[in-house]
């Protein structure tokens, strides 16, 4: 029975990891990010659910020392406060460091890099071997 | 005689197995070489992989007709320019203390129960043996077989990237390459062939902000240049580790360049010890096969 119930666990999760990827490489990465169309927290609910599922895969973008989860949870915050500015802590070698930007904009690249992530990931299953030497790459 | 008969047989069958589960890799490892032997053989040949170039920084700039095990000196095999500056930094090589403070960790130090390194390690000329693939482990490298030494042992692991880790493996690198050891990796079941193919797809797969898979920068990338670097071949890439980057001021380990590497292409890096990184390494280290142990090296 139990080993019924993790199979079906198991079964479940990778289904629903399935689904997120397949869902996110059908995406329009311009119009479900498009913060001033979709509202700020709608863009940001986006970029929160796919970027969960880049990081358990390995694919979250980092940019500038600034991973996405950073921009999400700043941006986050400045949303609450109704702040036009973002402001992102993070740590590079080992110092601490910040970075501002406009909300619209963090929120934004938060999305677009969460999806991104995910899109090359599907994409790459049908592109990688194009660039091997004695399989797909042709010179 | 029949017992002798017996013994040869299941050697042969051992060996025609272990060859059946590197086939791919050994088809792979000659493919990247015959295709960076052709890129860098002669001038003429040369603007067709190398379209950015103009024909004076051809003429002037690359060295022709590379072969093999050439590769493991990296740019500075066809770069002219960085191979000059790089032969006179090698005169007065900065690692050297590298090596000695890793012969004291290896010699000197005991651990609180009485066994040391070389209760782990007696043979020190291991550096190309390593990644290896161990039933029910996955892919250990030579960080990850330090580091399991020193926690079996009751001790503190060390930091996988750079510090005492590089310095031991500077020792075992020299010895390695003093006793003309060449690098030596095996795949010899399905998992080590599994493992292996994870590795090369995640090498070959474009990712981060920037799009860039391993090989844009070095295989199709290789001695394209970039600002004023050449990059390197993937071929003999992991020969040289650890390396003294002048960047760093210091020595590293592969480790800590593929996590370098990762955060150029715009990815949250992966961990030095992750699955992902080890099986990264183990299909590096794969194509550098049969080449000469050549660490500790210089590299900007």
């Amino acid at each position: 029975m139990k080993k019924i119930i993790l199979v079906s666990v198991v079964a479940s999760l990778t289904f629903a990891t399935a689904g997120l990827l397949e869902d996110a490489a059908k995406l329009d990465v311009k119009k479900v990010c498009d913060v001033k169309a979709n509202g700020l927290d709608k863009v940001l609910d986006i970029a929160k659910k796919y970027n969960q599922e880049a990081i358990k895969l390995g694919v979250e973008f980092k940019r500038l020392g600034v991973k996405n989860r950073e921009y999400i949870k700043y941006a986050s915050e400045a949303i609450k406060a109704k702040s036009k500015v973002t402001v992102i802590k993070y740590k590079s070698k080992g110092k601490d460091k910040t970075k501002k930007f406009d909300t619209e904009y963090a929120t934004w690249r938060a999305c677009t890099f969460a999806i991104r992530g995910l899109q090359q990931k599907v994409e790459a299953e049908k592109t990688w071997r194009m660039a091997v030497p004695g399989d797909g790459f042709k010179y | 005689m029949k017992k002798r008969v017996v013994s040869l047989l299941i050697a042969s069958c051992a060996l025609l197995s272990a060859q059946d589960f590197s086939a791919q890799a050994n088809k792979d490892k000659e493919a990247l070489k015959e295709y960076l032997e052709k890129k860098f053989a002669d001038k003429k040949g040369a603007t067709a992989f190398f379209p950015y170039s103009t024909k004076d920084e051809l003429d002037k700039n690359f060295k022709w007709g590379i072969k093999g095990d050439e590769f493991r000196l990296g740019s500075y095999a066809f770069n002219k320019g960085g191979r000059e500056q790089y032969e006179e930094v090698i005169e007065m090589p900065p690692y050297e203390d590298a090596i000695d403070a890793g012969k004291e960790l290896y010699d000197g130090v005991k651990f609180k129960n009485g066994k040391s390194f070389k209760d782990c390690f007696p043979d020190t000329t291991i550096a190309g043996d390593y990644p290896k693939f161990v039933k029910g482990k996955g892919v250990i490298t030579l960080t990850g077989a330090i580091n399991s030494c020193l926690k079996d042992n009751g001790e503190k692991t060390w930091k996988q990237t750079k510090g005492k880790m590089a310095d031991l493996e500077a020792y075992f690198a020299f010895t390695s390459k003093e006793k003309g050891k060449k690098v030596n990796i095996i795949i010899d079941s399905k998992e080590a062939a599994e493992a292996y193919e994870r590795g090369k797809k995640e090498y070959y797969s474009q990712r981060g902000y920037l799009k860039l898979s391993c090989a844009s920068c070095h295989v199709q990338g290789a001695g394209q240049r970039v600002r004023n670097e050449y990059m390197s071949p993937l071929l003999g890439q992991t020969t040289h580790f650890p390396v003294y980057r002048l960047k760093w001021e210091g020595l590293g380990t592969l480790e800590r360049r593929l996590k370098g590497c990762n955060k150029d292409q715009g990815e949250n890096p992966h961990k030095p010890g992750s699955k992902w990184l080890n099986e990264l390494s183990y299909f590096m280290a794969y194509m550098s096969n049969g080449m000469p142990v050549d660490g500790p090296d210089i590299r900007k």
